[in-house]
């Protein structure tokens, strides 16, 4: 146990002098700022002319985590897709560069506890990422007044995904020793899992898999989609829950056997 | 289990610090190690001699559990590194053939975190981190950040993250590689220093090298490998009252002829 909290320390430490962390918080930030403001500003000009237009029905509907939080959650899903592979790259890839896994694996410490205080690492840096879209939600209490548990569902909805991308990425690092290609495995592996409700829906609207068929289960199953999309309409379900659990303890499990794996070649 | 083969057992654990057993390596067909054998006691200060690709990095990386051996087994400490291998490893201070290095992490850092990982009690920590520092004269060096130091200072950082624990088993791969005379010498006192007798008793090295000086300068005796076998082992005294010289067996050796001298290897 202390050594998870070494390992994870050293790695958090590491990350925050690299420069790949900065850029990725940066860009994060810059993202998300654009988004919110580009969802700000289109939802404002909807209510004016709404209002102009003597709309009622529809400002009545309209609301800000409709209108504004759902969109932005959305998009910092996909921000995240893409910028999570660049913190876990390094992860594993850079101790075998830097000779490293040589004092690791000879130390009296087990996999599991590398393995965690990795992800461990990589889980709190990306929690800093959903904080800064936290940090915006924010404002927008100050500014009007969406509902509060729903918001905190959604940013919980980004928190798990980023988990589980962190995992996916901790295994792509654990398999190669070259970081652009941990980044890049990483990425083919979140596309892949992203698109599978949409492939699953494209194959069961064009008869080539049956909606009700085993493949389509499973992949509606392997699919983030619409649990994400529930929790950001404000339903925590215990079983989407368990599914990130089952995500990140899958590929943890599939992270640790690589590593050990490295004692083999 | 008899009390009498216990106390056996535990005897021999105590006189041998190092037991490799008929240890062999294989990658696909290729043998890289074959039947390797050897004890070394407490205090030993070993030379693992051969030319290059003769296997003992990969000896090395067995005897410290990084991979594990095709066949055979070994004993670090007392403890059997496939039955109890946290506890072989903690007894274990390992400088690998490239030095492992965070270029990121200060000197001192570096070493509190290695002491960290080997289990070293909290108490203990900042004494063991400053007698490291200061044993491999990198005190004046220790907030400044590893990769910015040179190549010698950053084998010194190696060999500081290996003894940083006070292990009583020190496995050094080839310590000197790409140091300065004067930094050569200053490293060999140092194995020396480890291991005169202190209040563990000295700590038992086993130091790979192809550099037949480096054995004759600090090793008392010396195990050579060709090929992946173990071709000699012996006290460096027994050479010279036999009126060898370290080259020709070396040299001989190399060559693949079978030695008769020393200890009978193999049997
Ligand atoms: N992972 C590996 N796969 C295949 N062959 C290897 C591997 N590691 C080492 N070898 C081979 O084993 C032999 C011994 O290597 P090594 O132990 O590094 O020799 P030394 O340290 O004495 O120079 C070499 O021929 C080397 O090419
Ligand atoms: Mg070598």
């Amino acid at each position: 146990m202390r050594h998870i909290t070494s390992i994870a320390g050293r790695e958090l430490s590491s990350l925050f002098v690299s420069p790949v962390a900065y850029v990725t918080l940066t860009l994060f930030a810059l993202l998300a700022g654009f988004f919110f403001l580009a969802g700000v500003l289109s939802f404002d000009a909807q209510v004016a002319e709404a209002q102009s237009l003597q709309y009622t029905d529809y400002l009545e509907k309209i609301n800000l985590n409709d209108a504004v939080l759902g969109p932005f959650f959305g998009v910092m899903w996909i921000v995240l897709l893409f910028l999570i592979p660049g913190i876990t790259m390094g992860l594993f890839a850079s101790e075998k560069v830097n000779g490293t896994q040589e004092l690791l694996l000879t130390s009296p410490i087990t996999i599991w506890e590398l393995v965690l205080g990795k992800y461990i690492a990589g889980a709190v840096f990306a929690a800093c990422l959903v904080l800064v879209a936290a940090f915006f939600t924010g404002i927008l209490f100050l500014y009007g007044n969406p509902e509060f548990w729903r918001t905190i569902s959604g940013l919980l909805g980004l928190l798990l995904l980023s988990w589980s991308y962190v995992a996916v990425g901790a295994f792509a690092s654990s398999v190669t020793r070259n970081q652009l290609i941990a980044f890049f495995l990483a990425l083919v592996l979140l596309l892949i899992l992203w698109m599978l409700a949409v492939v699953a829906d494209l194959g069961a609207a064009g008869g080539t898999i049956g909606a009700d068929s085993n493949l389509s289960e499973v992949m509606r199953f392997l699919s983030a989609s619409d649990r994400f999309e529930k929790m950001v309409r404000g339903l925590v379900d215990t079983r989407d829950l368990a599914y990130f659990a089952f995500m990140i303890s899958v590929f943890l499990v599939f992270t640790k056997t690589s590593v050990e794996s490295a004692r083999w070649r | 289990m008899s009390d009498g083969a216990e106390s056996s057992e535990s005897v021999k654990a105590d006189s041998s610090r190092i037991e490799a057993r008929g240890i062999s390596k294989r990658y696909g067909d290729f043998t890289a190690v074959e039947g390797v054998s050897f004890d070394v006691g407490e205090g030993e200060v070993v030379g693992f001699l051969g030319p290059n690709g003769a296997g003992k990095t990969t000896t090395m990386r067995i005897l410290t559990g990084f991979i594990p051996p095709t066949e055979g087994s070994a004993q670090i400490a007392g403890y059997d590194l496939f039955s109890s291998p946290l506890e072989a490893r903690r007894s274990i201070g390992y400088l690998p053939e490239s030095p492992p290095i965070y270029p990121e992490m200060s000197v001192r850092s570096y070493l509190v975190y290695v002491s960290k990982l080997k289990d070293l009690p909290r108490a203990r920590r900042k004494e063991a981190v400053d007698k490291a520092l200061e044993r491999c004269g990198l005190t004046h060096v220790q907030s400044r950040v590893i990769g910015l130091l040179s190549k010698g200072y950053r084998q010194r950082v190696g060999l500081a993250q290996a003894i940083v624990h006070e292990p009583p088993v020190l496995v050094l791969d080839e310590p000197t590689v790409g140091l300065d005379p004067i930094q050569i010498s200053e490293i060999r006192q140092l194995i020396a220093d480890l291991a005169r007798p202190g209040e563990h008793g000295g700590q038992s090295v086993i130091l790979s090298t192809h550099i037949l000086a480096e054995v004759e300068a600090i090793c008392r005796r010396v195990l050579i490998i060709n090929e992946g076998t173990l071709v000699l082992d012996a006290q460096l005294t027994a050479l010279a009252q036999e009126g060898q010289r370290l080259e020709d067996v070396f040299t001989r050796a190399a060559q693949g002829e079978s030695i008769a001298l020393g200890r009978e290897v193999g049997k």
